[in-house]
């Protein structure tokens, strides 16, 4: 029985990896390669020209030859926008964790009327479908000239993940004891000086935990980086859509660039797995 | 006001100080472009005139005739009610199964988070090129499995187009449904469990009368967020079939979005996204009163 359900885990998971696989392993590809049929699962020869090309450099080192282009694939070079989406995913990041710690802290701690209501529309906020956002955002972005700006997309991706952190930021402030809050306060300590000194010293995980939340909900999202920017700024997702062109699609520097942009998400997420499900439930599931 | 003023706030008990910065973004991001949004509904840009002019309730009137959004309504009731089963009963049966401390299973929940951290637009490019119908690795093995014609390009025939979309969205969120459930079945207390085994209840029997009942609240949960996201389903259709072919796979999102932009009815387009708003509004209140959800 224990052997059956051991090798039924691993065949599920299996299956739920292959297009991870398959994804990366056409990154290391020749075009000949990739449009093959039947197609190739493990017997091609390896390529390091799809990310040369996509991040503009000679990784000086290679397997086979590097002649091959891919049809339609031409130069993409992509390193600019990897940036990109570092300094939007990561400024909208500081914002929203900034903004919320401060909320949450208050709303775990303080007692005033509308309290539950106030959480309320906190959470309300996080079923605006993004378009009913965008569309009217577009218009006001064009007004202020923030269009195609670093700081336009970075208000809008902090701004969307407010609900995300607050909610989770309050759940990890609850599990710290009030009591220790009241004997400061009875010592003569300012709330403030509670929050600064006590409680987020005391929360540091959880505070980590929502800032990896928030920089991969920023990294991964679409519509609006679609949206608010033009030629400008493009966040990965946006580039990646892009390959598509009329001469063909760059499958092989797409998929470098989607391996690029999996790899260091993923291993932030594994830093702060513990907390994964709380910070994906918005703090209203414990783990 | 002097630097001692601004301190005393700081320092005293009232919420106010904490939560003004949140309130204000909020108020920006939330209510003025809903103001906005629902002042467009009422306008339309007029390229000859390339200016916006008042239309009074025009836009509704359209979308009332609009089978077009009609359509919309109905794909993103399909997507949302087929994917929203498959995740949840995909998800649970999952946990269900990784649910034990057997070798390797730590390491396959780590594998299962990776699907989380995929742009859904590029995951929607992986599929794209999985199902493409000359060289598609998921054509080859359904065409293996002859479930398929060789010739067949999944995502340009008008009846198999939603559900080509359908699994990258249900691969790449099924994971989300078990890492979740496994938390769940995690923090079950195993008394009533012991209480069955004696009486000698059968696997089934306890999965009915304990497991679930005492898992609704976590379902619950799941349900409602991943539900909010799926009503506004737009990447996995942007980037696989942009809507097509025909109008099989427009979703509501996408319809707004290309009314506003591809076709520049920017009144239409606001009118639509509204409607889209107030859908997932009632929708997920109605869902939170039902199942008493609360955070």
């Amino acid at each position: 029985m224990r052997i059956f359900r051991t090798l039924a885990g691993w065949l599920v998971v299996a299956f739920f990896f292959f297009p991870i696989f398959f994804w990366t392993s056409v990154a290391f590809r020749n075009a000949k390669d990739i449009f093959s049929w039947p197609p190739k699962f493990f017997e091609f020869e390896p390529t390091v020209r799809n990310f040369e090309q996509v991040f503009g450099i000679s990784l000086g080192f290679g397997f086979g030859t590097q002649e091959t282009v891919n049809p339609g694939g031409g130069n993409f070079y992509m390193a600019p926008r990897l940036w990109d989406s570092i300094v939007v995913a990561s400024m909208s990041t500081v914002l929203a964790i900034v903004v919320a710690t401060l909320a949450a802290y208050c709303l775990s701690r303080m007692q005033f009327r509308g309290r539950h209501e106030f959480v309320n529309w906190v959470l309300s906020t996080r079923m605006m479908p993004p378009v009913a956002v965008a569309i009217p955002m577009f218009f006001i972005f064009k007004q202020l000239n923030l269009l195609d700006t670093y700081l336009g997309l970075i208000l809008v991706h902090g701004l969307m993940n407010l609900p995300l952190a607050v909610l989770l930021l309050k759940s990890f402030f609850d599990d710290i004891p009030a009591e220790i809050d009241e004997s400061a306060l009875l010592d003569g300590a300012s709330r403030w000086t509670i929050f600064r000194r006590i409680v987020l010293p005391m929360a540091k995980g959880g505070i980590a935990a929502s800032a990896v939340l928030c920089f991969i909900f920023s990294w991964t999202e679409f519509l609006f980086a679609l949206t608010l920017t033009q030629t400008g700024i493009k966040t990965v997702p946006v580039v990646s859509s892009t390959f598509v062109t009329s001469i063909g699609t760059a499958w092989g520097n797409m998929a470098a660039l989607g391996a690029a942009a999996i790899v260091p998400a993923f291993i932030v997420v594994l830093l702060v797995q513990r907390h994964l499900v709380r910070g994906l439930t918005m703090g209203s599931l414990k783990q | 006001m002097s630097v001692t003023q601004v301190k005393r706030i700081a320092i005293s008990d009232s919420p106010w100080p904490w939560l003004l910065p949140l309130v204000s973004l909020l108020v920006v991001f939330t209510i003025y472009p809903l103001i906005y949004n629902i002042w467009l509904s009422f306008h339309e840009f007029m390229p000859r005139k390339r200016a916006l002019v008042f239309v009074g309730f025009a836009n509704w009137v359209q979308l009332w005739h609009d089978t077009r959004f009609w359509g919309a309504l109905g794909v993103t009731f399909v997507y949302f009610t087929i994917a929203l089963a498959c995740e949840i009963v995909l998800g649970m049966a999952v946990a269900l199964l990784l649910d034990a401390e057997l070798p390797g299973f730590g390491a396959l929940r780590a594998v299962l988070s990776m699907t989380l951290v995929i742009p859904p637009a590029i995951a929607g490019m992986m599929f794209l090129l999985m199902e493409d119908p000359q060289f598609g690795v998921l054509t080859y093995l359904l065409n293996m499995l002859g479930l398929l014609d060789k010739a067949t390009p999944i995502l340009a025939t008008s009846s198999l187009a939603l559900a080509g979309v359908l699994v990258a969205e249900i691969w790449q969120w099924t994971p989300f449904m078990v890492l979740i459930f496994m938390a769940g079945l995690r923090s079950l207390p195993p008394e009533p469990y012991e209480a069955a085994m004696i009486d000698g209840a059968s696997s089934l029997q306890m999965f009915r009368r304990l497991t679930l009942p005492m898992m609704s609240r976590v379902i619950a949960v799941a349900a409602l967020l991943r539900g909010i996201d799926l009503f506004r389903v737009f990447d996995y259709v942007f980037v696989m079939t942009s809507g097509g072919p025909g109008t099989s796979t427009y979703s509501l999102s996408l319809y707004a979005w290309q009314q506003t932009f591809s076709f520049l009815k920017w009144g239409y387009g606001a009118t639509l996204s509204l409607v889209s708003l107030a859908i997932v509004m009632i929708l997920a209140n109605l869902f939170i009163r039902a199942f008493k959800v609360r955070w």
